[in-house]
This record gives C-alpha cells, structure tokens and sequence, in this order.
C-alpha cells in the first residue's frame, strides 16, 4: 500500500472539477530545411544510399519502397519524414477497433483499467460489494471469481487489456505508419527516458506517456521532451519524485509537520534527471547538485485521479479547497501534474553553479528543465545516443562533436541535430552500412514491411521480441534498453531470432500473414534457384546477394525434397489466392474447365511458393533468421 | 577468448563421459583425435540463486514463535512447536521453522543449511519494484546502476564465456543478470533449437543452412555467436533432456519453482559449463488471510521447500560443488493486517544450503518484537544487510573476493555462515 500522501485541512471549499485535456502538441508547420546527403561523397550510389537512409530512419523497406524513395529524391523523402504529417489511413483502419484507452484521459483509465487489488477497492468504494467479503487469499479461484463478477458489474476492465493496446498500437504504428521516422524516434526517446510496466504504481500511465509525453515531441525541442516526461504520472511515479516532499515551508499546516515523519527527500528522478536523461554520467555535476535538484522538484507530483484509494482521499481534499486557493498559495496544475506548493522546499538551493534564491517555487522546477535541457553535457551526452542509434555502437568524436555544436547552437532542437548527422560524411561511410545490428523489435518489425504481412495479431510480435531478449515496456531499468550488438546476440537469443525467422516465414504464428507469390507478382519462380534469387532481393534490397546466393544454393535443392514430403504432410495448405479471379461466380467457359481439371490433377499449381511449407517460404525463413537480415 | 572452443569441446567430451550423451557427437570426435587433452571439462562450481519475489513473511517461515511480542502482534497467525500453534520445528528454542518447510528442516539438522534472520537491504523503501531493483542491482541507493550483481559476479569470476555459464530458467533476463557479461534466459531448455513446428526434417536443413551462412558472415559477433549457438545446441543434447530421469525417489513438485530447478539440475549434470543459476518463485505477497500451518502460504511455502529439497537430492554427488541461495525482497509487518494477511515491512529471512555451508544455525542480530524496538515501531528491522550474505557466498563458493566491484559503494563486512 503506497503511504497517504495528501493529507490537506485548507478548510474553503469551492467545488470544481478539472478535467486532464492532453492535447498534443501543435503540428510544426511547414518548414522545409535544406539538406545536402554526401552519401556520393562517401562512395555509395543513390541506391545504396536509400537503403541505408530507409534501414535507419525507418523501420525497414517495404516492398518497392527503396525505388520510390529513389525516385523522389532522398532528400525530398527526409524532409518528408521530418515533417511527420502523411495520413495513415491503413494505419488508423487497423486501430480503429480495440483501442478505447488511446482515446481516454489518465482519469478515465485508472478508473477503468484496474488490477484485481484495485477492482476490490471500487467494489468496496461504490457499494458494490462489503469489505469483509473480500478477505480471500489473493490468487485462489474463490478471490479470481469475485474479482471478475465485479468487473463485469462495475464495467471495469483488467489493466492488462490496457498493457495488450499499449503493446499492439506500438507494433501497428511500426508496422503501418507512413511516418517511420516519428515511430523509429518514439522507440528511442521512449527508451531514453524509459519508464515500465514492471513497476506497478507507474503501469496505468505508460500508454498515455508514450502518447502524451514521447511522441508528439520526438522531433521538437529536447526541452520539451524533458518537461512533458517530468511532468508525466508515469514518470513522476516510476522514479519517486511523486513522493519526494520537503515539510519544510511556509505552507504547509504546522499540525501535519510532525505526523508525516516517514515523508521526505527522494533522490531518485534528481539523479536519473542529470544521470541518464540530461548530462550522462560523467557530465560533472556532483552528489550536492544531485541532491539539490531534488529539493528544486519537491512537490511536483500527479493530480489524484483515482476513485480508489490513497488517490481517492486526496482528489476529495483538494476539491474541497478548491481552485482559487490552491492558485492563491501558490499551488500549479496543469492536466495531470500537481505542484504542491506545500510539499515543497523553500530555501536557496544551488545547481550547477546557478543561485536559486529562497522562494522559487514550481518556477524553480522549470528553470532547472531548461537549465539541463541546454547544458554542454547534456548536447554531448543525447548526440552521442543519438549517432550511436543511428550510425554505429561507436561512433566517431567527429561526428559527434559536429552534432554537439549544432543542437547547442539550436537550442536542443532534434531536427537540426538529425539534419546534421546525416550532412556529414561519417553518416555514409561503407563500413559502417549494415554494422548495426537490429533489436529484436526491429527485426521483427523489417521482415513484417520487407513481406507486407497481414498482421491480425500484433501481441505475438510482442511474444516473439520477449524470446529474443526485448520485452518491451517492460524493462526495469531506468537506463533502458543497452543499444549495442552485444546487448542483443548471445547463444539464447540468436537461435530465437533464427526460429522467428522460419516460424514468420511458414506462417507458423498465428495471426501473422504474408502471401509470398503475391510478393513476386504472382509469378511462379521458374526454378527454387530463381525463387532464392528473387526472394533474396525482395527481402535484403540492395545487399550484396552473390554470396549470400552462392552459399544457400546447395542447400535449397535440400529444402526442395525436404518440402515435398512436408507439402504432403500439410494437411490444408491455404490456398493461395488470387483474388482477382474470385470475384465473379459464373459458369465455367470451356477452357476454363480445362484448365482446373488440369489443375486438380495437379494440387499445387505453384510448386515453389504455395503451401505453407513451401520452399520458398522456407528460403525466405532462412533469409530473415540469417545473419544479412539481423543487420540494419 | 582463445579457450572458448577448447572448452566446447572438453565440454561435449565431458558430456559422453557422464553418461548423458546419445552418441559422441562427430565435432568432438575430431576435437578428441586432434587435441592433448582427455579428461574430462573440470567441473565448476555453482550457485543457484532463488527469488521470492513478493515479499516473503519471514516472521513464519522461520518464527521467533519465543518472543510474547509476536503473539501479541499477530494473535491470528501466531505459530509455535506446540502440538496446537502449527508444530514448528523447533531450531534452538527461539526460532521455529514452519511445517511445510519438512523437506528442508533435515539439513538445517545435518548442518548443511544456514538460515539467516533479519535481512534486507538499507534502504527502507517498501516498493515491491525498487526494493526487488536495488537488491538485484546490488546497490541500494543507486538505480541507475546498469548491471545485475551476478553479472558482476561472471566478470569477477573471470572465466572463459560459454554458452551456458548463467543461466535464469525464467522467461526474461532477471535484473540481476542485466550487463555485459553474457547470460541466457531460457524457461524451457527444450527451446534450444532450431525449430519447425511438425517438420523435423526441414529444421535440421535449415539448422545446416544457418550453421554455414553464420560460419560465413562477415560480422565478428555474428559469426562468433552464431558458432557458439550451433555448438550449444549439439551439447546440450535435446533428447537426453526430454528423457531425463530425476535420481532415484525424487519427485519434483509440478511447479514452476519446480520445474526449474529441475531443468537447473539437468544443466549441472551435463556440465556444460553452468555456474550461476536463477529461479523465481512467486506469491508471497500475501495481504489477505495467508493462513497457518495450512492456507495459501502454508500451500506456497511447501512448494517452496519441497522442489529445493527435490533439487538436492537429485544432484547427488554434484552436492559437494553447488550452492543454493533465496533472497526475497523485503519482509511483512509485526502485526498482522485486517485482513487475515501482512502487509510490508522490512527484515525477512533467507536460506542458504550446501555442503560448504556452516549450517544448522539461525544467523541473527534480531532483538525483541517489543514495538519500541520496531523499526518505524512496525517492523522487524534490516539488522544483516543482505550484500553482507551475498558477498560471503560469493566469496566462499565462487571465490570472488572483489566486494567493491561486487557492490560498489558498499564496504561491509561479509557475514561468516561458510566454512573457510
């Protein structure tokens, strides 16, 4: 149980209400940049240049993307991704059912997505159920059916069907946004500033951070991204700032100073502010400036939502107050944020070098945002992150030292930074194409664009990436994900990957599909040579085939025989349709008849692509689990 | 590095020598005909490690039943030796241990076990979440900590990196793992495979096209893993697993613990190399009438207790080099809630169980339950810190005598339970 952190006797009582309105940040217009790519400079072609651009400001080419991107001009595809505003219609026809909590507020979601735990209390809160009624051990079938009756009744929903729409609208928008580059830098700045589903006072606000706080600011202002995620529950919780209280000010009742004696400073988010968010470890701050910042930010914490609970209580409090005098004493609340004026720490602080005079107030808390946000540390610190997402686990000084010098001269403004990174030739160099090595979300991810795939049920996106090492949203660490090949690759892992790879291709996770004839136009390889050949391109554009080709050769001749005796093990194989063709129901034309007695004598009319153990599907499963496609 | 494939290698000749191996796999063969060696992989040791992660209620798993203050706190859950308060075992006339924990009270008798009382960590947060981080990290004032203390542990130990050096039998890498020395997270060693649901034959060929096209790649740790993967695969000998027989009379409860202390126990047995290990066991956080001598924590513990005494029977003579050790993350109040539960608080109790172990001992600091000596005047305080345990287990059984680089910023002393 969290301790009561609200305990108010303002004794004014206005009533009001105040309803969270997230609205998202305002669309940038349309500033076009000018960007020059060296990529001739470094010794790519125009299309080896697009491959690389799509392989790391997207996740992966889909089909025929490469030459458009061609064809429009890299330059013109960028300035594109970095406006960040095509219509998604496939994307939104594909979210448009099953994602009620992407549409709601904090306060409707805590009081709709519950934990069995939190249901009781709402059943207890509304009347619905008596308190004595449910002292039965927690995870017995007697505590799971009384939870469920109440749920039904009370119109409350498990929160991990909120945790299922958190995890599928982030593989959708991967899979399906025209935006790639908004989706690629929404998974980088959500890591950065990771919070986690692990953490149980945290897990009902992630979806709406990564909505409200992550991704209507991945290509702003860094200052903006470090304010709204400050300023988040989710957040705010994670690491304990919503707990970090000073008693000592002017504020606050003097009869409640001495009762609170298990509240006080909490350090956590001041550390991991400066340590993982803004200056890097080695930035030069000091554990006084540690501790410094996090008097600067006592009392901000999350406005009480909750009709259950500690929550509870103290939502009743403050509407009891009322708005004008918690205005009046200094109080701030913006959504879901609460600065307590009386939780908060009134003495002089110093921070990095910088007076605070007495009195700052929540005006303090901002002045250290923005006096991090565009520290010489912290340009260091998020363009070495950046090059090291975008360019390789190591890269150069140079290039990073061009890009420290750009976001400082920009204030931290992410596109300039982005521009800049890829103006330089170390963006394009030879050797570093392909060095990076996919996440296993990533992987996933490029093979479902590289094949078109038809994903009915993204949750098994989700499975897959947690065999490979990547549960996502649920990394317990503040540091987030390590973004570096030797995170990813080890014995475990890499074999994953490989029986991903035959699993996606056979069709063998349910809910995913992809039509491999209709890939190649529905032409029939003439040979399982040429099918390898054709497949090869399709899904690993622009590589270096040769070897690749050369090596698999002797092999399909294998897979050949392999796949007749699994052809007649299949027993249904799904036919592959062309849909063209089914259209009309009418009567046979002679030919016609011929053709399907023809046809029937002959069950596979494509030898090498039909049927879910096909060869092609088993080349192109090897293909994805091959070392080529773990690299970006 | 440069002994990672002599150590495959003498790590699959070790395989046939036990017994375990369907055939002598062709690669070793050729290993055997062109190399020295001929004995068997020397056999390392092993620490098991097990969290209960919830908060186990030390007070009765191991109750200090003498103590007229814990009757007082808790009249509902209150257990003592006697016939009528639950029949604890009783282990030096202070501290009982519960019933369901019977399979393990035996070597707590043959001193081979050691419980340790009081424990937890400094920090007196009672997150679930940051009290399970900041034991795991092993840093319990920092969370930004990015490695796991038993990776550190690896590192420290400085051995040559096999596939199966750490292993969590769990479904994602523990906290306590995270970092950069290599470890696995695997739920079911069945998995270790290339894999074609109902195709067997189009696995093994494509098994063969993916041990060429990685042997060929012109990425290092591609190439390198990829190698170590297939080589693993052909140790750890699929069927050897799904036929394995556990020692004679040994029962492993149908439980997650127990499962995976049984897949653990088939690792050391092979000797692939395994030297720390990692379970969970889960339920312990029990606010609402966890009951007695029977009940849902009765019911919990008893599978607790039941699959490590399985485990330890089932090494056999692989007893002498393992360690197992529980850790959970903080313990539950004094006194006992409203609703027939506890809820959280700080000091909790731990096992640790091998022959290196100076057991038959409750290792405590803790005074009375009277409220004044409460921390908070709620709960039985952290008197042990748990680094203070962990470092003289690593120390003894793994040999790591770097506790700085083990727990930074800790400079305790470590608790003597080990014989020297």
């Amino acid at each position: 149980m969290q301790p009561l952190r609200f305990i108010k006797v303002f004794s004014i009582g206005a009533f009001f209400t105040i309803i969270s309105a997230f609205t998202p940040a305002p669309q940038p217009g349309a500033v076009m940049f000018k960007i020059h790519l060296p990529y001739a400079k470094a010794g790519l072609t125009r299309q080896q240049a697009a491959a690389h651009l799509l392989n790391r400001f997207s996740f992966g080419a889909t089909p025929g993307e490469l030459d458009a991107v061609v064809s429009m001009g890299l330059e013109n595809w960028l300035q594109e991704q970095l406006q960040a505003s095509l219509p998604d219609e496939e994307l939104n026809k594909r979210m448009a059912n099953g994602y009620d909590a992407l549409a709601m507020s904090n306060a409707q979601i805590v009081n709709t997505y519950v934990r069995p735990d939190q249901a009781l209390q709402i059943g207890v809160a509304r009347k619905l159920i008596r308190r004595d009624s449910i002292m039965v051990a927690a995870n017995t079938a007697e505590y799971r059916m009384i939870v469920r009756t109440l749920m039904d009744s009370a119109s409350l929903k498990p929160v991990i069907e909120l945790h299922r729409q958190l995890i599928n609208q982030k593989v959708l928008c991967a899979a399906y946004s025209n935006n790639q580059l908004k989706e690629v830098l929404t998974d980088f700045w959500f890591n950065h500033f990771n919070v986690s589903l692990t953490k149980n006072q945290s897990q009902q606000f992630v979806l709406t951070y990564e909505r409200d706080a992550i991704r209507p600011n991945v290509l702003g202002r860094f200052s903006n991204l470090l304010e709204a995620t400050a300023k988040h529950p989710a957040m705010l919780e994670y690491l304990d700032n919503a707990s970090s209280v000073s008693n000592d000010n002017s504020v606050a009742n003097p009869r409640l100073k001495a009762q609170k004696k298990n509240e006080g400073l909490n350090e956590n988010y001041a550390r991991e502010i400066m340590e993982l968010h803004t200056m890097g470890v080695d930035g030069g701050y000091t554990q006084k400036d540690v501790t410094e910042v996090a008097r600067a930010l006592t009392g901000w914490t999350l406005y009480p939502n909750s009709e259950y609970g500690a929550g509870s209580a103290q939502r009743k409090m403050l509407e009891r107050v009322g708005l004008n005098t918690l205005q009046q004493r200094g109080f701030v609340i913006q959504g879901d944020f609460l600065y307590r004026a009386d939780k908060h720490d009134q003495g002089e602080k110093n921070i990095l070098g910088h007076v605070f005079p007495a009195g700052g107030g929540y005006e303090e808390g901002m002045r250290v945002i923005e006096l991090l946000s565009i520290h010489p540390a912290t340009a260091a610190f998020i363009c070495k992150k950046l090059a090291t997402r975008f360019v390789s686990d190591t890269p150069s000084v140079d290039l990073v030292r061009k890009m420290t010098a750009v976001f400082m001269k920009s204030k931290g403004d992410i596109r300039q930074v982005l521009i800049a990174m890829v103006e330089q030739v170390d963006f394009w160099k030879p050797a570093l194409t392909h060095e990076k090595i996919k996440s296993p979300f990533e992987l996933v991810i490029s093979a479902i664009r590289a094949t078109h795939a038809d994903v009915q049920d993204p949750f098994q996106v989700f499975n897959w990436c947690a065999r490979m090492g990547q549960r996502f949203y649920y990394y317990q660490a503040p540091t987030g994900f390590p973004d570096n090949a030797a995170f990813w690759i080890n014995t475990g892992s890499l074999l994953n990957r490989m029986n991903f790879g035959l699993a996606f291709a056979t069709q063998k996770i349910p809910g995913i599909r992809m039509n491999w004839a209709q890939l190649n136009n529905n032409h029939e390889p003439e040979s399982v040579e040429q099918a390898l050949t054709v497949f090869s391109n399709i899904l690993l554009p622009e590589r270096n085939q040769e070897q690749n080709i050369k090596r698999l050769l002797p092999l399909v001749k294998d897979v050949r025989i392999g796949a007749k005796i699994a052809a007649a093990a299949d027993k249904a194989p799904p036919p592959v349709k062309d849909e063209t063709n089914m259209a009309e129901d009418r009567p046979l034309k002679k030919q016609e008849r011929k053709a399907l007695a023809k046809n029937s004598r002959k069950p596979l009319q494509m030898p090498y692509t039909a049927g879910i153990n096909s060869p092609v599907a088993q080349v192109a499963g090897i293909i994805i689990g091959s070392p080529e496609f773990q690299r970006k | 590095m440069t002994n990672r494939r002599a150590f495959m290698k003498s790590g699959a000749m070790a395989l046939f020598a036990t017994g375990l191996g369907g055939g002598l796999p062709a690669f070793v063969a050729r290993a055997a005909q062109s190399q020295k060696f001929l004995q068997p992989y020397k056999k390392s040791k092993v620490l098991v490690c097990i969290f209960q992660r919830g908060a186990m209620d030390g007070l009765m798993a191991v109750s200090p039943y003498a103590d007229p203050a814990l009757k007082a706190a808790r009249p509902g859950l209150y257990m003592s030796p006697a016939a009528t308060e639950g029949q604890l075992f009783d282990l030096d006339g202070r501290f009982g241990l519960h019933p369901a924990l019977d399979g393990l009270y035996p070597y707590f008798s043959e001193k081979r076990m050691a419980i340790v009382h009081g424990v937890g960590s400094p920090n007196n947060t009672r997150s679930h979440f940051d009290a399970q981080d900041y034991m795991e990290s092993g840093t319990p004032f920092s969370k930004s900590t990015s490695s796991g203390w038993l990776n550190r542990a690896i590192g420290l130990m400085g051995h040559d990196a096999t596939p199966f050096r750490a292993v969590s039998v769990t479904n994602a890498l523990p906290r306590s793992f995270y970092g950069q020395e290599e470890s696995l997270a695997i739920s079911n060693l069945q998995d270790f495979a290339i894999q074609m649901r109902g195709n067997p034959m189009a696995a093994g060929l494509a098994a063969k096209s993916f041990e060429e096209l990685y042997d060929q790649t012109s990425s290092s740790i591609l190439n390198r893993t990829g190698k170590e993967s297939f080589e693993a695969i052909k140790m750890l000998n699929l069927n050897s697993i799904r036929n394995y027989k556990a020692a004679d009379g040994v029962v492993y409860p149908a439980s997650p613990l127990g499962n995976a202390l049984k897949q653990i126990a088939i690792l050391i047995k092979m000797n692939v190399g395994l030297e720390l290990a990692f379970a969970e066991s889960g339920g312990w956080d029990t606010h609402f009438n966890q009951g007695t001598a029977n009940g849902a924590f009765a019911r919990n513990l008893k599978d607790f207790g039941d699959s490590i005494a399985a485990f330890w029977k089932d090494l056999g003579a692989y007893q002498d080099d393992v360690t197992l050790m529980t850790m959970t993350e903080f313990g539950r109040t004094v006194k006992q809630n409203g609703t027939g539960g506890t809820d959280h608080g700080r000091g909790s109790c731990l096992f640790v169980l091998g022959n290196d172990v100076q057991g038959g001992t409750v290792y405590n600091k803790v005074s009375s339950l009277a409220k004044e000596e409460l921390e908070d005047g709620r709960d039985l305080p952290v008197s042990t810190d748990f680094r203070s345990v962990f470092s003289s287990v690593a120390g003894t059984h793994l040999m790591i005598n770097n506790n700085r680089a083990l727990f930074p910023g800790w400079d305790g002393t470590p608790l003597l339970l080990m014989k020297a």
